[in-house]
C-alpha cells in the first residue's frame, strides 16, 4: 500500500474510534461520555496533525571517524552525509568577490567612529546638530544680511512678477501631466530662482566668479569629547565662488558666544541615530574637489527633499541635516587652509551659507565657522542664523479647493510673498556686492 | 513540486529493475521519513516533499529594529496548512513593531548601571490592545509596552539594583520586584529573571504585588490568580495603556472583519455545561521558583 493511502486512513480511523480528543473542538463537549465528536467542523479538523518536526542536532565527536555515504555516490539511509570542502575560486572575480569580515580588514580600529552622511537623520534635530559642531543657534538672519536686497540696485527688474512666473513655470507648465510630481517642481523652482538671480551678473561681476557644482563628496573628521565623529556624503547642490565669503559676526560677539552653553539632551546621547562604524580612515578632509580647483571657497548650498521614501526627513532634521552638511564644507576648506591641528580661534572665519526647500517652504541658514577646536564643550563657539519655515507662496493649486460649493481656494498661485525672494537673493548677492 | 516527486516516484516503480532507482530521485527525496520501507531491495520513496516556504522567514530577524516589519498572516493556519485556530483571517493590513519585553537591557558597554531613557513619542500598535512607545536612550532605541500616564517627552528609569528600603517608583518606571513595596501596581510581569516579560500586557491590565517572600515575590494577575516569582524579576509600574479598551463597542459585524475576526459557526448547538458563568475557587498559587526540596527526616 502506499504510504500516503495508509496516512489517508489513519486519518480518517479516528472518526469511527470510540476514544478520541479532539483538540480542535472549541466547544469542549462533555466530559463525562467517552465518545467525543466534534460538533459541526469538518473532517479535516478531526485529523490529527503531527507537530512541526526540528531537524535533528548534528552532534561533531572530534576523533570519530564518521562512516559516509560518499564513496557510494549515493544516499545510503544510516550513512552520515559527507561534508565536502567549500570550493574557493583560484582566480580573481569581481562579479563573485566576497568581501571579508569588518575584523580582518585593513582599515578597522577598534574605536568606533560615529559617521553623519546624507540619509541620517537625527532623532534631536537641530539641537543635536549643535551639540556636534559645537554651535550656537540664533534664530533669525543677520539684519545687515537681508538690507542687502533692499537697495533698488540690488533688486531684479520687475521682480515680483518674475519670480511669480517662476514659481508658475515650475508648478504648472513644465510638465505634460495634469500636475508635476514635488521632485520635479522642487528642482525646476530652485533652478529657476538661480537663473534669475544670476541675471545680476552685468551690474555685479563678481557673481560671474561663481560656479554651480553637484554631485561632489565631502569629507570632513572631527572630534568631540571621546568620540570620533566623520561627515560624509553627497549633499545637493553647490554654488561655489573664487573670494571667500566675508565675516558675518564680529570678534567681540564671537568672543561672547564662550559664555554660552551648548544644550544637553539627556538620557539621550549625542550619537543617537549616527551610523557607528569601526572600518575608517582617519583625518579623511576632502572638499570635494582637488587642490586646483578654480573655485574652491563653499558660497551657498542648496538642499532638495530626498525622492527616496524610506529616507524621509521631518522639517526638523532636515534643518539638522542643513546644519551638518555646511559645517562640514567650512571644516574642510579650514581644515585645507589652517592645517588640521585644533585652533581655538581663526583669524578669518569661514562662512557657508546654505537654503533647503521642498518646493514652497524655504530654510536659510549663515554658518560661521570660528574655532576647530570641538574637543571640549566650554570656549569659542561656531555661530548659525537660522531662518526657519519661510513660505514663499501659501498655494499653487492646478484644480480649486472648493467645500460645499464654495470656492476656499482658487486655482493658480495665491499668497505670493514677496519677502522670501528678498532674503534668497540677499544670501545669493553676499560676497558681491 | 510534491506532485513532481510523486509522479517521478511512482514513475521508477514502473521499470523493469526497481532496484535501478536514480540517484537524482532519491536524492530529492527527504531521507527521514522513509523509516521502516527500506527493506532488502526496496527502497523507499516519498510522496510528499517539504517546500521550503517563506511564511514564517519574516520572523526570522537576528537584529533588533524599530522599523516595522511587514508581517504574513496565516489566516489561523498552522504548519501544514490545515486550520489550527478557527474564526481568524482576513482583516486590515499590519505591519509588526518590534516591542522589547526585556526591559532590563544594558547597552553593550554600560552593564550593570540603572538607566534613564526617554519618551519619544506614544503611538497605536495593531498587532495587539495596548499602546506602544519609543524609548530613546543612549545610543538605542526600542519599543515598549506604554503605561497609562506615559506621554512623549517623560524620562522613564529602569534599574536591576534591589535595595534595602522599597523604591518609591514613578508610573513607567522598571524595578525588580524586591525593590518595590507592596501594593504596587505593576505591569509587563517576567516569570523568570531575563527571560522578558510574558504576563500582563494587555491594554488596561494592571497585577498586584501582594507580598514578598525572602527571596520572591507573589503578585495578583489580573485573573485574579497568584504566582510566586523571584524577587530579581523585572517588572513596570502602573496600569498599561489605553484602558478603556474594553468599554469599546464594536458597532457592526465590519469592524470585527477589519480586526481580522471571522465570523463563528451559524449552526445552533445545544448548550452542555460549558455555557454560563461558572463560579470556582482559585486556582492555587502558581509557584515559578524552583525551591529546594525540604524533606522532612
Amino acid at each position: 500500500m502506499f504510504p500516503e493511502a495508509t496516512r489517508c486512513l489513519k486519518a480518517s480511523a479516528p472518526l469511527f474510534s470510540k476514544n478520541v480528543f479532539l483538540n480542535a473542538s472549541a466547544h469542549g463537549g462533555s466530559s463525562s461520555l467517552p465518545l467525543r465528536r466534534s460538533l459541526g467542523v469538518s473532517h479535516c479538523l478531526a485529523a490529527k496533525v503531527a507537530p512541526p518536526k526540528k531537524p535533528r542536532e548534528k552532534v561533531e565527536i572530534p576523533g570519530l571517524e564518521v562512516v559516509t555515504y560518499g564513496d557510494r555516490m549515493h544516499y545510503v539511509p544510516g550513512l552520515a552525509k559527507p561534508v565536502y570542502p567549500s570550493w574557493e575560486r583560484s582566480y580573481k572575480d569581481p562579479r563573485f568577490y566576497k568581501s571579508p569580515p569588518a575584523q580582518e580588514m585593513a582599515l578597522y580600529k577598534d574605536k568606533p567612529c560615529y559617521v553623519f552622511n546624507q540619509r541620517t537623520s537625527v532623532l534631536e534635530g537641530v539641537r543635536q546638530a549643535a551639540w556636534l559642531t559645537k554651535t550656537s543657534v540664533m534664530h533669525g538672519l543677520p539684519p545687515h544680511l537681508v538690507s542687502l536686497s533692499a537697495t533698488a540696485e540690488n533688486q531684479l527688474p520687475n521682480q515680483d512678477e518674475r519670480v511669480q512666473d517662476a514659481i508658475k513655470h515650475a508648478r504648472f507648465w513644465d510638465t505634460t501631466e495634469p500636475r508635476p510630481r514635488k521632485e520635479k517642481y522642487s528642482n525646476t523652482l530652485l533652478l529657476n530662482l538661480l537663473h534669475l538671480c544670476a541675471t545680476l551678473q552685468p551690474t555685479h561681476p563678481a557673481v560671474g566668479r561663481r560656479i554651480l557644482a553637484e554631485n561632489y563628496s565631502l569629507a570632513a573628521t572631527w572630534t568631540r569629547g571621546e568620540d570620533l565623529f566623520q561627515i560624509r556624503g553627497q549633499n545637493g547642490l553647490l554654488h561655489c565662488s573664487m573670494d571667500p565669503l566675508p565675516r558675518v559676526c564680529e570678534e567681540k560677539e564671537v568672543l561672547e558666544t564662550s559664555d554660552q552653553v551648548l544644550e544637553s539632551f539627556y538620557p539621550v546621547s549625542p550619537t543617537i541615530d549616527l551610523q557607528q562604524v569601526n572600518v575608517y580612515k582617519e583625518d579623511v578632509n576632502c572638499t570635494g574637489f582637488r587642490g586646483d580647483y578654480p573655485y574652491p571657497h563653499a558660497h551657498t548650498l542648496y538642499f532638495l527633499e530626498t525622492p527616496d521614501p524610506n529616507f524621509k526627513l521631518r522639517p526638523e532634521q532636515f534643518r539638522a541635516k542643513m546644519i551638518m552638511f555646511t559645517f562640514g564644507n567650512a571644516l574642510a576648506r579650514a581644515h585645507k587652509l589652517y592645517g588640521t591641528q585644533p585652533q581655538t580661534l581663526l583669524e578669518r572665519p569661514v562662512t557657508v551659507q546654505a537654503v533647503g526647500t521642498n518646493g514652497r517652504i524655504f530654510q536659510f541658514l549663515v554658518f560661521q565657522l570660528n574655532t576647530t577646536d570641538l574637543s571640549g564643550d566650554d570656549g569659542l563657539k561656531n555661530q548659525v542664523w537660522l531662518d526657519e519655515d519661510v513660505e514663499l507662496y501659501d498655494f499653487a493649486k492646478v484644480r480649486p479647493l472648493i467645500k460645499r460649493k464654495e470656492v476656499k481656494v482658487p486655482a493658480g498661485l495665491t499668497g505670493y510673498k514677496p519677502e522670501t525672494f528678498s532674503k534668497f537673493l540677499a544670501l545669493y548677492l553676499h560676497g558681491a556686492v | 513540486m510534491a506532485l513532481s516527486c510523486l509522479t517521478q516516484a511512482l514513475r521508477s516503480l514502473t521499470l523493469s529493475q526497481p532496484a535501478l532507482l536514480s540517484s537524482q530521485t532519491v536524492a530529492q527525496l527527504k531521507p527521514g521519513t522513509l523509516g521502516p520501507a527500506a527493506v532488502g531491495q526496496w527502497r523507499g520513496f516519498l510522496t510528499t516533499a517539504s517546500v521550503e516556504q517563506n511564511r514564517t522567514l519574516w520572523k526570522q530577524r537576528d537584529k533588533y529594529t524599530i522599523k516595522p516589519i511587514g508581517m504574513k498572516k496565516t489566516g489561523g493556519r498552522d504548519h501544514t496548512g490545515k486550520v489550527r485556530t478557527r474564526g481568524i483571517g482576513g482583516g486590515h493590513k499590519q505591519k509588526y513593531r518590534w516591542v522589547d519585553f526585556q526591559r532590563l537591557r544594558y547597552e553593550p558597554n554600560k552593564e550593570g548601571h540603572p538607566f534613564e531613557e526617554k519618551v519619544v513619542e506614544v503611538r497605536y500598535d495593531p498587532c495587539r490592545s495596548a499602546d506602544i512607545a519609543l524609548l530613546a536612550g543612549g545610543n538605542r532605541k526600542r519599543w515598549i509596552i506604554a503605561t497609562e500616564n506615559m506621554q512623549a517627552g517623560d524620562i522613564i528609569k529602569t534599574s536591576g539594583v534591589i535595595g534595602r528600603m522599597a523604591v518609591s517608583a514613578n508610573e513607567g518606571d522598571a524595578y525588580p520586584l524586591g525593590a518595590l513595596p507592596v501594593g504596587t501596581l505593576v505591569n509587563n510581569l517576567e516569570l523568570q529573571p531575563g527571560r522578558g516579560s510574558e504576563c500582563i500586557r494587555a491594554a488596561g491590565t494592571s497585577g498586584v504585588l501582594l507580598r514578598k517572600v525572602n527571596g520572591t515575590a507573589i503578585v495578583q494577575l489580573p485573573s485574579k490568580q497568584q504566582v510566586q516569582v523571584l524577587e530579581s524579576c523585572m517588572v513596570t509600574v502602573g496600569r498599561v495603556s489605553n484602558i478603556d479598551h474594553n468599554k469599546r463597542v464594536i458597532g457592526k459585524a465590519g469592524r470585527n472583519r477589519w480586526l481580522g475576526i471571522r465570523p463563528s459557526s451559524g449552526l445552533w448547538k445545544r448548550k452542555g455545561g460549558w455555557a454560563g458563568r461558572k463560579i470556582k475557587p482559585l486556582p492555587p498559587m502558581k509557584s515559578y521558583v524552583n525551591l529546594p526540596l525540604i524533606s522532612a527526616s
